[in-house]
């Protein structure tokens, strides 16, 4: 490695009672792409922000260029000024100011300023910009740029400020796989100017991508730190997990197929959305629905469940013509939807673990003068809780105080409540580290194994071909290819139908 | 600026509103659209205009004031209370001791929002009830009459600042209160734009988190937002003193929601950080518009709320329209 430029020694840290660092070690060299790897709560948060002067470590230090950093207590802007820049997932910009004023800002804070001289606004953030080779209109509004743009602004922004080092905290979690390459090669032209990346992630095939060394910390523990090079993804999957997941192909079943599809989608049309799809669903079956973002998956997965309504086109289940116009309807059919946006649309976060479960079954558990029934209520949750197991000490625990996956089998368990035969599954282990991940996969396909006819669209090519047995590729609202086993393709096949479609379509 | 920007644009359909409303009116009754009319109509909103201009900065900041008019009331009713009992007779004087009690009240404000962090609607709902009740029972409840008004206030609420000379020569003008008006306007329209802390202001509104990262500081910025909307209120309380000669510690209380409709009617989002200071003026022309000048066509002002509601309804119901079309344009090219 050449010149250090970061060093982190024995640095510990414990949240009443809780040990969330320990003893850990970090080294990034000058102009070094490292990644900080690591499942949910074990500790990378925690680690950057005592580098970013936001916490104070108990013990241990944080030196750069060899200079102890934050010896007389914590200040952010003592990191800021030794060149330390973190961008946080969510980015931390002003939706309502423009692309040029979100660049600036921090210049402007740093020097004392009282007044605004927007010429120099507008001739710092061109600057930045034209460092990394972008071009963005400067007078437009943040909030209506694409998430891809707003990194590119968050990272000029950082550029203000002489960054040495560049902390990019899940960065890859809202973009395409385009966007992804993009950044990356914004990342490449940091690294020549001699600027050292930190690169924060739970997505393992990028970490392989772009970084040279990778530190990974498990329950707050540092396990190692090695060159990239002499990993694999099985390899590191076993360092971060300690345990190692094997995935078998879902294998369909073909007794189970009816002569009547569970479900038929029929010349199925939105304006600007998706335009004439045609699919079946099998009982027992999962069926892949994979593209760019923008591809119309999540819309087609609304319009299903009554969310968004179509056109033109039919929806049928076994053989009969639906009206689907609302949710209540789609759950009269038997149709259930996870959503995309667990936080948002999935889960009442700040209510009871159980009272997120029974949600959608509450008739069920009507009782005299037709009241809910506390004892039927308690019953059901717990009932799910047991069936999913789900870690909580109660059903009364609020559900914000569950880790991702155990969050998302919540919502599993409030769909399953309702007895589905047809199960919509949008982004189902987004956000969620690769342990729970395999959990909830191997609940999928259990669903499945017993008869559910269950639609699961993912990002991840990957993911799905782990987990289906047929798969749908979509490009702009359309179905381009339809792959009957998944076990006759491979993900780069996949992925490269998906983005030639889309450059070949964009360029005409 | 070219035409697809105005399209876009909400000032523009709201300016066309008041279009199309003026020339309606105007058809039925020319006396509308005069010079004359004109200038009263400035005369009279200019106060309304001044006191929306602050609850628009607040709304800017991501918060809400509805105790503006009850600042506003205090600095009329204890500044005339104080000049005809020291027996000063003087504008100057009455202006200061206005805008002293509304920085005062609005320092209260700011404290409990700033300091305590407490929510906006809330503590301005409380601190509204709470200063209106302690105006009454401390200072009073009985009105001035324009017999009791000094001299000064009355002179003042003449004062022209352009005459125009009617056939039968008397006279009409433009009155101060537009030239105070401007002032505001431009005052206010500096600070947002060219200093740090007006920047803070849009800031805060837009994502405080993210303010609070980059290091604004958040209960300066605050702190300064809810002063100067009681510094306004401050204002506004003078001149409507001038404006009716006459003062009532039971006037203004009650309009709050009327401003803040013309405010978030001139395009200001309800959530913060958006918003123009041309929208507001317009947003206050509509609604003055509509309260003074029903009487012109024939309708009796009972009308008055039915049109305010209808405005309302409408203005909002096109931003809507708006951005439901533009986020379905948006879906088609790039859905995140």
């Amino acid at each position: 490695m050449s010149e250090v430029f970061l060093e982190a020694k024995g640095v510990s840290k414990t949240f009443v009672g809780v040990k969330a660092l320990d003893n850990v070690d970090l080294t990034i060299g000058k102009g070094e792409i490292h990644c900080l790897i690591g499942e949910n709560g074990s500790g990378k948060s925690t680690l950057i922000k005592i580098i970013g002067g936001v916490y104070k470590a108990d013990s241990g230090s944080v030196l750069i260029e060899g200079r102890e950093l934050h010896e007389h207590g914590i200040q952010a802007i003592e990191s800021i000024r030794a060149g330390v820049q973190i961008i946080y997932q969510d980015l931390s910009l002003f939706p309502n100011l423009t692309v040029a004023e979100n660049i600036s800002i921090n210049q402007m804070l740093e020097t004392n300023q009282q007044g605004v001289n927007w010429k120099t606004v507008r001739s710092s953030a061109k600057k930045a910009l034209e460092e990394i080779g972008e071009e963005i209109d400067l007078d437009e509004r943040v909030e209506n740029l694409s998430v891809a743009k707003k990194q590119i602004i968050a990272i000029s922004r950082a550029l203000t400020q002489n960054a040495k080092l560049i902390i990019m905290d899940e960065a890859t979690s809202a973009i395409t796989k385009e966007e992804v390459d993009h950044l990356f090669s914004i990342i490449l032209k940091l690294k020549e100017r001699g600027i050292s990346i930190l690169f924060v992630s739970h997505k393992l095939s990028e970490v392989f991508e772009i970084s040279e060394n990778i530190t990974i910390i498990r329950d707050g523990k540092k396990v190692g730190v090695y060159p990239t090079s002499e990993l694999d993804y099985e390899k590191l999957v076993f360092i971060m997990t300690g345990r190692k997941l094997e995935y078998a192909p879902y294998i369909y079943n073909e007794e189970m197929k009816e002569d009547v599809p569970l479900l038929s989608v029929e010349g199925l049309n939105k304006e600007f959305q998706f335009s004439d799809i045609n699919f079946t669903l099998q009982k027992g079956e999962i069926l892949g629905i994979t593209g760019l973002i923008g591809s119309g998956r999540t819309e087609i997965a609304q319009a299903i469940f009554g969310l968004n309504k179509p056109n033109s086109g039919t929806i049928k289940l076994k053989g009969k013509t639906v009206h689907i116009s609302s949710p209540e309807d789609a759950i009269s059919h038997g149709i259930a939807l996870l959503p995309e946006d667990r936080h948002h649309q999935g889960l009442f976060e700040a209510q009871a673990i159980g009272d997120n479960i029974v949600i959608t079954v509450l008739k069920k558990l009507l009782a005299g003068l037709n009241l809910i029934s506390p004892l039927k209520k308690q019953t059901e949750g717990d009932n799910w809780i047991k069936k999913l197991s789900i870690k909580t000490p109660s059903g009364a625990t609020p559900v914000n105080s569950l880790s991702g996956g155990n969050q998302q089998r919540v919502v599993l368990a409030k769909w399953l409540a309702t007895e589905p035969e047809v199960f919509i599954l949008d982004g189902p282990t987004i956000g969620i580290d690769i342990g729970s991940k395999h959990t909830i996969h191997e609940i999928i396909r259990d669903l499945a194994e017993k008869g559910m006819g269950i639609i699961m669209i993912s990002d991840e090519i990957q993911e799905i071909l782990d987990n289906c047995n047929r798969v749908l590729l979509m490009s702009k609202g359309r179905i381009i290819k339809e792959i009957e086993d998944s076990r006759t393709t491979t993900e780069e096949e996949l992925y490269d139908i998906v983005t030639r479609n889309y450059e070949v379509e964009a360029g005409a | 600026m070219n035409l697809k920007k105005l399209t876009k644009k909400n000032e523009t359909y709201l300016l066309l509103i008041v279009i199309v409303f003026s020339i309606v009116i105007n058809t039925i009754n020319p006396v509308f659209m005069t010079v004359e009319n004109i200038f009263d109509l400035l005369r009279s909103s200019s106060g309304t205009a001044i006191l929306a201009i602050g609850v628009f900065v607040v709304l800017l900041s991501g918060g809400i004031d509805v105790s503006c008019t009850a600042i506003a009331i205090c600095g009329q009713y204890i500044a005339i209370n104080v000049l005809i009992a020291s027996g000063v007779d003087n504008i100057v004087m009455a202006f200061l001791i206005s805008i002293s009690v509304g920085l005062a009240l609005g320092a209260v404000n700011a404290v409990f929002i700033s300091i305590f962090n407490l929510p906006t609607l809330i503590t301005t709902l409380g601190t509204s009830s709470l200063f209106h009740g302690l105006l009454l029972e401390f200072v009073g409840t009985k009105a001035v009459n324009v017999g009791n008004i000094p001299d000064s206030i009355k002179a003042f609420g003449k004062m022209n600042i352009l005459t125009i000379a009617r056939p039968d020569g008397t006279e009409y003008g433009l009155s101060i209160f537009f030239l105070i008006l401007v002032i505001v306007v431009v005052v206010t329209w500096l600070i947002l734009k060219f200093t740090m802390i007006g920047r803070g202001i849009y800031a805060i509104g837009g994502n405080r988190e993210a303010a609070q990262r980059t290091g604004y500081n958040i209960r300066k910025i605050q702190f300064f937002t809810y002063c100067y909307a009681g510094l306004l209120a401050g204002v506004m309380g003078v001149m409507h003193l001038a404006l009716i000669r006459y003062s009532n510690p039971n006037y203004i209380v009650g309009t709050e929601l009327n401003i803040i409709a013309a405010v978030v009617l001139g395009g200001t989002r309800i959530s913060g950080g958006t918003g123009t200071l041309t929208g507001t003026l317009i947003g206050v022309a509509l609604i003055t518009i509509l309260q003074k000048n029903l009487v012109l066509i024939g309708l009796s002002s009972y009308w008055q709320e039915f049109f305010i509601g209808m405005i309302i309804v409408l203005g909002v119901t096109i931003t809507y329209a708006q951005n439901k079309i533009n986020a379905r344009r948006k879906l088609s090219i790039d859905s995140v």
